[in-house]
């Protein structure tokens, strides 16, 4: 932001060029003329862009004109009483020019600060995926190679076999880390944007379920999704890390035999889902706070302290609502709403 | 009569990526190429004819995409796009651009090996006909009677519902994307992707056993469907 006192005082340079060149100029041009030279110097000071210089610029070049070169001249006095009609209109004209003229100004910065605003985003959404690629890259090669050892056995005892799919096992879980790391990383500085398109909500947590499938060959889901449900304007791909990050914390929290019950029902103006454990349920204390970024309420059951605020993150970009409850008859429940389509 | 190895060309700048895929696909009876640049990827292209083409789209020098489009110019081999989880927008590019299926890194062996049998027997089913009878665990489909089976039961589909499945069912084992979908179902237009997806959610709840956690037709999240390639 320029100095306003240096402004001012440049108008005060402006207006006096302007006169010294009307002195030069008075000879040969008439006296209406000269007006053209103080509406030039004003559109140079509304140019820079501030509404208050602009103005003092198109009055003091009014008083100027008046003071120097309106007879009688070197008074504020007139003679004849249509210059009144010339000054107003001389005034007009200037306001009108500046007006434009600090607006086209204040434009040309707008898109200036868009332009480098843009311009943070590409390189942030670069170093981003730059990081991401070298993090999953060596991920990719010790799945990639665990899984063809397991494929194919060298005559290897069952032992080995343990051992390969705990290295392939834990190597997917952390990939699964490293995704919901750099996703809190682009939620949070904006560069991520929601791609929302109405799905049937069964068709996103069966994509989920999907990719838990080795996590979920021994453990129970019992589901109740009625055929019918609205649809959803969701995200499809981060509506599924939703659901992924509730059955893994399920999981967790909830270990053993129990069966995971995933249900969703219609509400008023919303698809509300639940997933639900028999695990020992959350202390009050915990209810509010599972939602916060690195907590974690049962330190021994392990995890980051990421899954549940992605999950936050990611439904209330959507115009949701999550919670967390204890079920009456024991367990945990997370209860989430989704505006259906169409909602107000 | 000695069938002559089928040659998968690898093309990745990754040096661990690449020594992984070659133990494993020498492994599975393949000749692996491999290539760390899209230029020395589109030359081996040219000189060696690959059977199945395994691109990844981050490459150094040319983009995977630009490298998709030059091979699409002169060679039918089927081409597998390789991107990372979450870059769903790449992978629908591939696809529109000729890509034939993709793999999301990273993947596990059986996952690729699935990927390139089905890459192989499309190829060669289309200069054939289409086998006439899909099946895959419980599910019976005679694209010649036009009737389908879930376990011993006949299912009753409605026209539309049918001809999703035949879509899918001529890509067996392939992704196919929305906008393929909508092409192959409502030629005439005047449909949309919200549509499509009713539809598939309805057909789920004729032949799966649990609609959410189907069998048969699976979900590519953002990007189309897939019906698993039928039994051997």
């Amino acid at each position: 932001m320029p100095d306003p006192f240096r402004e001012y005082g440049l108008t005060v340079g402006v207006s006096a060029l302007c006169t010294a060149v009307c002195f030069a100029l008075f000879p040969v041009l008439s006296l209406t003329d000269l007006i053209m030279v103080y509406l030039v110097g004003t559109l140079v000071v509304a140019l820079r862009g501030q509404r208050g210089p602009a103005l003092f610029s198109s009055l003091l070049g009014v008083l100027c004109f008046d003071f120097f070169f309106v007879p009688p001249r070197f008074t504020f006095q007139v003679a004849q009483p249509h210059y009144i009609v010339t000054f107003v209109v001389m005034f007009a004209v200037a306001l009108i020019i500046s007006h434009l003229a600090v607006r086209v100004r204040i434009q040309e910065e707008a898109t200036k600060h868009a332009e480098i605003a843009a311009e943070t985003e590409r390189l942030r959404s670069s170093l981003l995926s730059g990081v991401s690629h070298e993090l999953r890259t060596p991920l990719a090669a010790i799945i990639g190679s665990a899984s063809s050892l397991l494929q194919a056995p060298p005559g290897g005892s069952s032992k080995w076999r343990e051992l390969l799919e705990t290295i392939r096992d834990e190597a997917e879980r952390l990939a699964r880390l490293v995704h919901n790391l750099i996703e809190t990383t682009r939620l949070e500085s904006g560069v991520l944007r929601l791609k929302k398109e109405p799905y049937p909500i069964e068709d996103v947590i069966g994509t989920a379920l999907e990719r838990l499938a080795k996590l979920l060959a021994e453990r129970r889901v019992e589901t109740d999704l009625p055929e019918n449900l609205p649809l959803v304007p969701v995200d499809p791909v981060l509506m599924e890390l939703v659901f992924v990050n509730l059955i893994e914390n399920a999981l967790r929290h909830a270990p053993g035999t129990g069966a995971l019950e995933i249900s969703a029902r219609e509400r008023m103006d919303s698809v509300e889902v639940s997933v639900a454990d028999r695990g020992p349920g959350l202390a009050a204390e915990d209810r509010d706070r599972v939602f916060e970024k690195f907590y974690r309420a049962n330190k021994a059951a392990g995890g980051a302290g990421l899954g549940l605020a992605i999950c936050k993150a990611v439904v209330e970009a959507h115009g949701g609502t999550i919670c967390a409850e204890n079920r009456r008859d024991g367990g945990a429940v997370f209860r989430l709403t989704l505006p259906r389509k169409d909602a107000p | 009569m000695i069938e002559r190895a089928k040659t998968i060309l690898v093309i990745d700048d990754e040096r661990s990526i690449l020594r992984f895929l070659r133990v494993s696909l020498e492994e599975n009876g393949f000749e692996m190429l491999e290539a760390s640049s899209g230029k020395a990827a589109l030359e081996l292209a040219a000189a060696k004819k690959p059977s199945v083409i395994l691109l990844d789209l981050s490459l150094p020098d040319i983009d995977g995409l630009e490298v998709l489009k030059r091979l699409r110019q002169w060679t039918s081999a089927p081409v597998i796009v390789v991107s990372a989880r979450g870059e769903q927008a790449d992978k629908i590019a591939g696809l529109d651009r000729g890509a034939d299926d993709y793999l999301t890194k990273p993947f596990g062996v059986e996952e690729l090996l699935a990927r390139i049998r089905v890459a192989l027997r499309h190829a060669e089913r289309l200069a054939q006909d289409p086998e006439p009878i899909y099946k895959h665990d419980d599910l019976k489909i005679d694209l010649t009677a036009r009737r389908v089976w879930l376990g011993k039961k006949e299912v009753r589909l409605s026209p539309l519902q049918y001809v999703l499945l035949s879509a899918l069912v001529r890509n067996a084992g392939r992704v196919v994307t929305q906008k393929q979908l909508l092409k192959e179902i409502w030629p005439e237009g005047g449909s949309t992707p919200e549509a499509l997806r009713i539809l598939v959610h309805q057909t789920r709840h004729r032949i799966e056993r649990q609609p959410v956690r189907p069998r048969h037709l699976k979900t590519e999240p953002a990007v189309g469907y897939r019906l698993e390639a039928p039994d051997e």
